[in-house]
């Protein structure tokens, strides 16, 4: 039997089941849930390790809230995105930021060939992690759900229960304090010239 | 490595950023974690039929007095007991409801004499 079959039915249902002791509900929630939010959680950490444990972590929330999950009142897939960034965020407000790596980005150690491209290309991603950090819940949200999950404007607008156009401001915002965040510092990024 | 132009659009850079970092590749999740989780959803497992429903405290105690036949009793029990008390104060010859302090003859027929008398004699 395959880990998850039951493709035909919704995130919600199958947390129900799960919350009524069915076994194989959980197998599928897991094959179902666990690729996105690794996926997700390792954009915002850049980090396998610290993304496994973010995962489980979230994961081992959704089993603990199952019993009280009232279908209706939101979507599993939008509370685990939630979670995930959360606790992403807790883990980015830990470590030291980013602006620290930019200086090693001139002079890389390494002399192979790509080697300081590679180091930009982390400190760029680490500086964006860093900044997208920073954002409120709803901008971060619906900026990573439209770039990182390729979302739609009205899937997003479903997903947080706002209106399309409430989607492009927060859209909008999120940039405009991204590049408010990194400004100065593109150049350093090697996006300037 | 240079991206921009000479005068660049600090939108077209944060997209460009953004995309660069949605196009970095994937790692899959490991056995190990996938197995991990499992064992979470196994050990918080409901049991099958679903956990038993949280009791509000109102019922816990009603339980806990002997349930709503005990109440019931209790209630009983009360109403018998004030009019009881009501009947003995009848037998005093004191109106009740005067010597509660709400006759509307009070201080005006009977003085804070008769009030003092009536308490004290019954």
């Amino acid at each position: 039997m395959p880990l998850d079959a039951h493709l035909d039915v919704d995130d919600a249902t199958l947390l129900a089941r799960y919350a009524r002791g069915d076994v194989a509900a959980a197998r599928a929630l897991t094959v179902r849930f666990v690729p996105r939010a690794q996926a997700q959680a390792f954009r915002m950490l850049g980090d396998g390790t610290e993304a496994e444990d973010v995962v489980q972590e979230a994961m081992l929330r959704l089993w603990r809230i199952a019993p009280e999950w009232r279908e209706g009142e939101a979507q599993v897939s939008t509370w685990m995105y939630r979670v995930v960034s959360n606790l992403c965020i807790d883990r980015l407000r830990k470590r030291p930021r980013a602006g620290v790596a930019l200086d090693e980005v001139a002079e890389p150690e390494d002399p192979s060939p790509g080697a300081d491209e590679r180091l930009q290309e982390n400190a760029r991603h680490a500086a964006l992690r860093d900044a997208i950090a920073d954002l409120p819940e709803r901008q971060r949200v619906a900026l990573t759900l439209r770039h990182f999950e390729g979302a739609s404007n009205p899937e997003i607008a479903a997903a947080l229960g706002v209106s399309v156009e409430a989607v492009e401001s927060l859209t909008a915002r999120a940039k405009r304090a991204l590049a408010l965040a990194l400004k100065g510092r593109v150049a350093a990024l090697g996006y300037e010239g | 490595m240079t991206r921009g132009s000479e005068t660049p659009d600090p939108d077209k850079i944060i997209e460009q950023m953004l995309d660069d970092l949605a196009a970095e590749p994937m790692p899959d999740p490991s056995d190990d974690l996938m197995k991990r989780v499992l064992a979470d959803a196994a050990a918080h497992l409901p049991p099958p039929g679903g956990a038993p429903a949280a009791v509000p405290w109102w019922r816990e105690l009603v339980q806990g007095i002997g349930g709503w036949g005990a109440i019931g009793g209790l209630v009983a029990a009360t109403v018998a007991g004030f009019a009881i008390g009501l009947g003995a104060l009848d037998a005093t010859g004191v109106d009740a409801v005067w010597t509660l302090g709400y006759g509307e003859n009070y201080g005006t027929e009977l003085g804070l004499d008769a009030f003092g008398w009536a308490l004290e004699e019954g």
